[in-house]
């Protein structure tokens, strides 16, 4: 810590802020509202009347957002697990209990929504997702209490120690929402795994989550089904939204319909401005613009990738990487979805599918690293 | 990184290079969707899109040989709703209901029924879709669409046929020349979406339609009419069940006119006619019973129903038997007034017999025993040879669809009794049509022609012409056998049997038939008559079938009049001047008498009042002493020097042909 010591005395070192990557983040953000425009329009008009009516509310958020975003990123990071003056407790620790006590709130009080309890009625504002707002505890928790003792990290103990600290999160969200659990399940890992120096035990745990898995699907037949729907997307039923998808994608061809062309969008594909969003772009942009949006979040996801390599404390470096990994796993889950490479599930794309707690958290979330960045001092 | 910053940045590495890793396994993925995969599910991608709307092709026009428009195409207008599209729909349901006349129950059903397009109704007038198409509701389609229509309502309704709903031939031409009246149908493929709706200017591809061919025939609108008119007149007069006649050319097989009375409307085929449906008033009808109904009333008679056709059959024994060198007009016979065929004592019409005479009396006189005879040296198989080349056992081809063939005795089953009823045209049946084909061959020198309507096919720009051919079979008899034929049914008309439809200037040969109907003795006839005209070079043949006539039934009275009215109308109309001989001159041009009524009058009555009226001969019929019935019927006129037949009231005659 002394070399972090010494860089924040020199006032003369140059405070790095990584522009690129908040660059990335507005061209995504924006192009995500022009494609939930295109997507959702034809929907908006029929159902509201207004053509805007999807784009202006997923306006706001993002509005509110940036906004969040760049107050946060002014932050330093390590605020979170330093104690707060008068209550002597930790953010952290808040932020983890408000998630817990949100995670049983909405399963008791929640909005049911196509047969899941997932949110939370905010009135006005529209609804809200805590299991969104997990990610963001599950990110900084995970990375703290590793941090508390990175070393124990080699061993399969220290693993179980992180794991049973996280699993009442982890549980309360599996029970309406394995998707989300898979995620956060995930940045754990992915977390626990950067700070570890032996590998032997993740690959056995990796087997053992495989296991259970398998069990997973063959006691929950609703999970067996969805298999079932992905190996006959083209004869099952209720693999309609995605074989839709599917039509999309294809239809695109190289350079695609071109911008609001899309035929899918009208009503082929439900909800098109959801988790689907990306079958739109594959269909109006084609191959050309899908590669060029997926290399778009690769290189987002690099430059998170230096930034974490090159923060200043390990917990900096923790946190960038849990963020990393969502990011990631979120982008990649959805686009296999749509693609139909894994069975189905409702993952949204990062930044451009519509959603007002998701951009919120995922917006949040790159706050904290800009301000990991912010703390890395330039040479230059 | 304070500590070992070397593994923590190797592992965050291999975090990203396996993120590196997925994505380009799923880019490979989408690469392959979109290149491989991408021509099968675009195309059934666009399939989804794609709606296909047909342009309904107009059907093309039947047209007579005037080319008089006998069956055209009106345009309509079909009504539906597209569900997404409804704004209001209580008001749509109103005003489809009263403009439509529909119920209100009927009109929400398919308007609140949640699919892309629902019809409400087709066929309808064009002024009410236009007063519909100005109230502009939202989600009303109004779609421009053609109705067949026949001007003529009823003429030739059993001829012509008409379509169904979906513009498809249902019975009659219509049925025969479908392939040529279609047209096909074009097509617009318009892109909508999922609901339905259509996306405005992106229509992709557009079909014209192309319209139907014309079908001009050699059915002649005012040869229909008179035969129209002549066929009701006989049947009202005689009560009869229906009256069928049929004019052609038997020259080449083209029909004139062909008459089923009663006919139907034709744009309103789906209506039973007054009188059929009178005899089921206050009964519900099953649909199956309806159905039959409706099948009877558009039944053509004149080619789906056989009948023995009696004496006018005899046409054809004499001339198989002149063809055949077994009988010379010069040969004589006896009619004692039966003849005895092994053990069966067959009679002929005249109880008294018509005692001796040659064979041109014969046929004159309608004799069966002479018939008989001549039968009987044709034998079975010459006989059926002749049949043969008469095409009596085959259907006649007429271009209309349903016609019947013949029921004939087997060869081998022919014994000398069935020969001997077979001379005079009983115990076999035959079409009206088979008939009058069998005479046009006998009549026209041989050549055994195909009765037809359909004369050419033509585009309705004129650019397409197709000219129909027929099949025409020659050498059915030799030229010698038809000349002496058409002077034998000439002389018939002359002065035998068939001498009502004798026409003063015209030369007109035919022959007479009674035919009673089966079960036998069920006092049920078919009278009819076979005539042409001119004889010597006959240009026009017909035949008139009068069904189940009350009162008297003999062909020779009631059908020949009828076939001698119709020809006293159309010979002038078809150019056949008249020639009178200077004896008809002499005859006939004395000046017309009204009929008077002579039913009720006694024997002595009569007598005095044929002093009075200037009768030719009266022919008396029957044994009583008052007269029951007479033709021709009072207040006819008639020309001077006509004969009259009077009926004296008694007994009823013996079964005979006529």
């Amino acid at each position: 810590m002394s070399r972090t010591a010494a860089g924040v005395k020199s006032k003369k070192l140059h405070s790095y802020y990584d522009y690129s990557l908040l660059f990335i983040i507005l061209f995504l953000v924006c192009f995500g509202l022009v494609m939930i425009y295109s997507t959702s329009s034809y929907n908006a008009q029929r159902i509201y009347g207004d053509a805007m009516h999807f784009l202006s509310r997923q306006a706001l958020f993002t509005g509110a957002g940036i906004l969040i975003m760049l107050f946060v990123s002014r932050i330093d990071y390590r605020i979170y697990i330093r104690n707060l003056p008068v209550i002597r407790l930790k953010p952290i620790t808040l932020l983890y209990l408000l998630c817990l006590f949100l995670q049983i709130y909405v399963l008791i009080f929640g909005v049911e929504i196509n047969g899941s309890k997932r949110w939370i009625d905010m009135g006005p504002l529209g609804r809200f997702q805590p299991s969104e707002l997990t990610k963001i505890a599950v990110i900084l928790f995970t990375a703290y209490i590793v941090n508390l003792a990175p070393r124990r990290l080699d061993k399969f103990r220290g693993f179980l120690r992180v794991v049973i600290f996280i699993a009442p999160l982890l549980g309360l969200i599996v029970v309406e929402n394995f998707s989300t659990a898979l995620i956060v399940g995930v940045i754990m890992v992915a977390i626990c795994f950067v700070a570890s120096k032996k590998k032997g035990y993740f690959i056995i745990s990796a087997l053992i989550f495989v296991g259970i898995a398998a069990l997973f699907i063959i006691l929950f037949p609703y999970r067996s089904e969805r298999i079932r729907i992905w190996m006959n997307v083209e004869t099952e039923p209720k693999g309609y939204q995605i074989l839709q998808g599917l039509y999309a994608i294809a239809s695109g061809g190289f350079f695609g319909k071109g911008l609001g062309q899309s035929m899918q969008k009208l009503g082929f594909i439900p909800e098109s401005h959801n988790d689907m969003i990306f079958s739109v772009i594959c269909e109006e942009l084609g191959l050309f613009g899908a590669i060029a949006l997926i290399l778009l979040f690769l290189l987002l996801i690099w430059r998170i990738f230096i930034i974490a390599i090159n923060s200043v404390d390990l917990f900096g470096g923790l946190v960038a990487t849990g963020v990393l990994a969502h990011i990631a796993t979120q982008v990649l889950i959805n686009i296999a979805v749509v693609t139909n490479s894994i069975p189905s599930t409702g993952i949204p794309l990062p930044f451009i599918s519509y959603g007002g707690s998701s951009v919120m958290v995922i917006l949040f979330e790159m706050g904290i690293v800009l301000s990991i960045s912010n703390q890395i001092k330039g040479e230059k | 990184m304070s500590r070992s910053r070397t593994y923590n940045r190797r592992n965050i590495f291999i975090v990203a290079v396996v993120v590196m890793l997925v994505a380009a396994a799923l880019t490979v993925r989408l690469g392959y969707l979109m290149i491989f995969k991408s021509e099968d599910y675009a195309a059934r991608a666009k399939a989804l899109h794609e709606r296909e709307r047909a342009i309904k092709a107009k059907r093309g026009n039947i047209y007579d040989a005037n080319g008089i428009l006998l069956a055209t195409n009106k345009p309509v207008c079909t009504i539906s709703v597209i569900h997404a599209q409804i704004t209001d729909p209580e008001r749509v349901i109103q005003v489809l209901s009263k403009e439509l006349g529909l119920s209100e129950e009927r009109v929400r059903k398919r308007v609140e029924k949640v699919s892309s397009i629902e019809r409400i109704k087709s066929n309808v007038d064009k002024e009410i879709a236009d007063r519909i198409r100005e109230y502009d509701l939202d989600g009303v389609m109004v779609d421009e669409d053609y109705k067949r229509y026949y001007p003529y309502d009823s003429l030739a309704s059993k001829v012509l046929g008409f379509t169904g709903s979906d513009n498809q031939g249902v019975i009659g031409l219509e049925v025969k020349y479908d392939k040529y009246l279609n047209g096909i149908d074009g097509r617009i493929l318009t892109l909508t979406t999922a609901y339905g709706v259509e996306i405005k200017n992106a229509a992709e591809d557009r079909i014209e339609p192309q319209a139907g061919n014309d079908l001009h025939l050699s059915l002649d609108i005012n040869i229909q009419k008179y035969a129209e008119q002549a066929a009701l007149k006989v049947r009202e007069q005689k009560n009869a069940k229906s009256v069928k006649l049929i004019v052609m050319n038997p020259q080449n097989g083209e029909i004139y006119a062909m008459v089923n009375v009663p006919e139907f409307n034709l744009n309103d085929p789906y209506t039973l006619l007054d009188e059929i449906a009178d005899d089921y008033e206050g009964q519900t009808l099953s649909p199956n019973k309806l159905n039959e109904l409706l099948n009877g009333m558009w039944r053509n008679s004149c080619i789906s129903d056989t009948y023995e056709p009696g004496s006018a059959f005899k046409i054809i024994t004499a001339a198989a038997a002149l063809e055949a060198n077994l009988v010379k007009l010069t040969d004589s016979f006896f009619c004692p007034g039966y003849k005895k065929v092994e053990d069966r004592i067959i009679r002929c019409h005249k109880k008294g017999g018509h005692g001796s005479q040659n064979f041109i009396d014969g046929i004159k006189n309608s004799c069966n025993p002479v018939f008989m005879e001549i039968g009987a040296r044709l034998g079975p198989e010459k006989t059926y040879y002749y049949y043969d080349k008469f095409g009596l056992f085959d259907k006649t081809g007429i271009d209309l669809p349903g016609e019947a063939g013949s029921i004939m005795h087997k060869l081998e089953d022919i014994k000398p009794v069935e020969l001997a009823t077979m001379s005079f045209g009983q115990s076999f049946q035959i079409t009206p049509l088979q008939l009058l084909r069998a005479v046009s061959a006998i009549i026209n020198g041989g050549k055994l022609i195909t009765p037809h309507f359909g004369v050419s096919i033509r585009s309705a720009d004129g650019s397409y012409i197709k000219e129909l051919d027929y099949p025409v079979i020659e050498n059915a008899i030799s030229k010698e056998s038809s000349e002496t034929m058409k002077e034998l049914l000439e002389a018939v008309v002359y002065d035998g049997t068939g001498k009502r439809a004798y026409l003063p200037g015209f030369r007109i040969g035919g022959k007479t038939a009674t035919s009673e109907k089966l079960p036998r003795g069920n006092g049920k006839y078919i009278s009819s008559f076979v005539g042409f005209a001119p004889a010597d070079d006959p240009q026009v043949l017909a035949i008139v079938l009068i069904d189940e006539p009350t009162g008297i039934y003999y062909g020779g009275a009631i059908a020949a009049p009828v076939i001698g009215e119709l020809f006293d109308n159309i010979l002038p109309y078809l150019g056949i001047e008249e020639r009178y001989t200077e004896e008809e001159m002499k005859q006939f041009n004395a000046g017309s008498i009204e009929v008077p009524d002579f039913v009720g009058k006694s024997r002595d009555e009569v007598k005095k009042l044929m002093k009075i009226y200037e009768f030719g001969e009266a022919y008396t019929i029957g044994e009583g002493d008052i007269v029951i019935e007479q033709f021709p019927l009072p207040g006819e006129k008639v020309n001077k020097k006509s004969d009259i037949i009077l009926y004296y009231g008694g007994q009823n005659e013996t079964r005979s042909s006529g």
